[in-house]
């Protein structure tokens, strides 16, 4: 006899010494909330997107934009607060849409790719994000060197060898990508290891 | 939500209960996980029930999102223990109704199931659950033919684990 068909016919013997939940029991269930992955991606990405939109405006409180201005860099700095609130708006938007696209009632895999999906948008959102801290960061370090009369009226020994200005900056821009990748790598994989897993392992059935 | 929905819903849920804990009887290891997981399963069934129609049965409704929940949704609190002692616990074989040897032999299969990934043991939850394959494709979001060979594999390897 197949093993499995000998199991088969010991589970439906299982069903005696199945545990019995009452009523009252499953009633008081349905009154807690869910620990589900979906929930804590939900309130992770509304945090993410908190952060980095509160980033701007702390850079403002305390003045950094000033700093900017000083160097000519004004309207450049307006421009770039808008692309970032429109690129935030945008970003949200897609969040939404694809947060409310997950159905528990899909199939599995159907429910994975838009678990999948919405988290995808959230990282797509934060590298957007590094990228034009980057960029803003070489941008404005290399207009201060060339165009701004502090560094070329300086006297020479005041001033910094150029090579170093370009080393530290470029040294600390990868530094905070780097906590930044290894931070998001951590949280995003602690949620999401075993939804990938299990959605590779749907996957590889299509080849 | 009304009063009569969650008492519709609570008196179905209970009277179908046993789908849910056979499902956390194959992905669970310990009691604690087990109570966990039906809580979870059961939230997630409370809010997908408003827009349960009833065109299908209720039961049917159940499966996909029982699995669901457990092989997608489910967050496990701590590392579920591996040990074959735990694994056969909860699966209480009647002595009585076997001889020896079909006794150990049920107990090596259950172990066994229990080493599978999370989308073999589905796979096997729905054939134990004398599923069509037509619908263990619906519920994995699979096609027939390639719920079939993945069923065959998954018989292959439970012979393996079987006879090392």
């Amino acid at each position: 006899m197949d093993e499995l068909e000998l199991l088969k016919k010991d589970w439906k013997k299982q069903e005696d010494v199945l545990p019995r939940l009452s009523y009252k029991e499953i009633y008081k269930m349905i009154l807690k909330k869910s620990s589900s992955i979906v929930r804590w991606i939900f309130i992770i990405s509304i945090l993410e997107f908190l952060l980095w939109a509160s980033l701007d405006v702390v850079f403002r409180l305390n003045g950094m934009y000033s700093k900017v201005e000083k160097v000519d860099m004004g309207s450049f700095s307006l421009i770039a607060s808008i692309v970032s609130y429109g690129i935030l708006l945008y970003f949200i938007t897609r969040f939404y849409i694809n947060y409310k696209k997950i159905k528990v009632t899909d199939s599995a895999k159907v429910l994975m790719e838009n678990i999948i999906k919405t988290r995808r948008t959230v990282k797509r959102y934060i590298w957007v994000n590094i990228s034009f801290f980057a960029l803003a960061m070489v941008a404005t370090m290399s207009y201060a060197l060339i165009f701004t009369e502090t560094f070329q009226n300086n006297s020479v020994e005041n001033q910094l060898p150029v090579w170093l200005v370009v080393v530290v900056t470029l040294l600390v821009t990868s530094m905070f990508i780097g906590i930044i990748a290894l931070f998001y790598r951590v949280i995003y994989g602690i949620f999401t290891r075993r939804l990938k897993r299990n959605y590779g392992e749907l996957k590889k059935l299509e080849i | 939500m009304n009063k009569e929905l969650e008492h519709s819903f609570v008196t179905n849920l209970e009277q179908n209960q046993n789908i849910v804990h056979k499902v956390c009887r194959i992905y669970t290891s310990d009691s604690d996980s087990h109570n966990d997981l039906f809580q979870e399963i059961t939230i997630q069934l409370w809010k997908a029930y408003p827009k349960f129609r009833g065109d299908a049965k209720f039961s049917t409704w159940m499966y996909r999102v029982a699995l669901n929940t457990a092989i997608t949704l489910y967050r496990r609190s701590k590392r579920s223990i591996k040990t074959a002692d735990l694994d056969t616990m909860n699966f209480k074989i009647k002595a009585e109704e076997y001889d020896d040897e079909v006794e150990q032999q049920l107990k090596l299969m259950y172990a066994a199931v229990k080493q599978l990934n999370d989308i073999e043991k589905a796979l096997v939850f729905l054939y134990l659950e004398d599923k069509s394959y037509r619908e263990i494709a619906d519920t994995m979001g699979i096609s027939e033919v390639n719920a079939r060979v993945k069923m065959n594999r998954v018989k292959t390897k439970l012979k393996k684990i079987l006879n090392p």
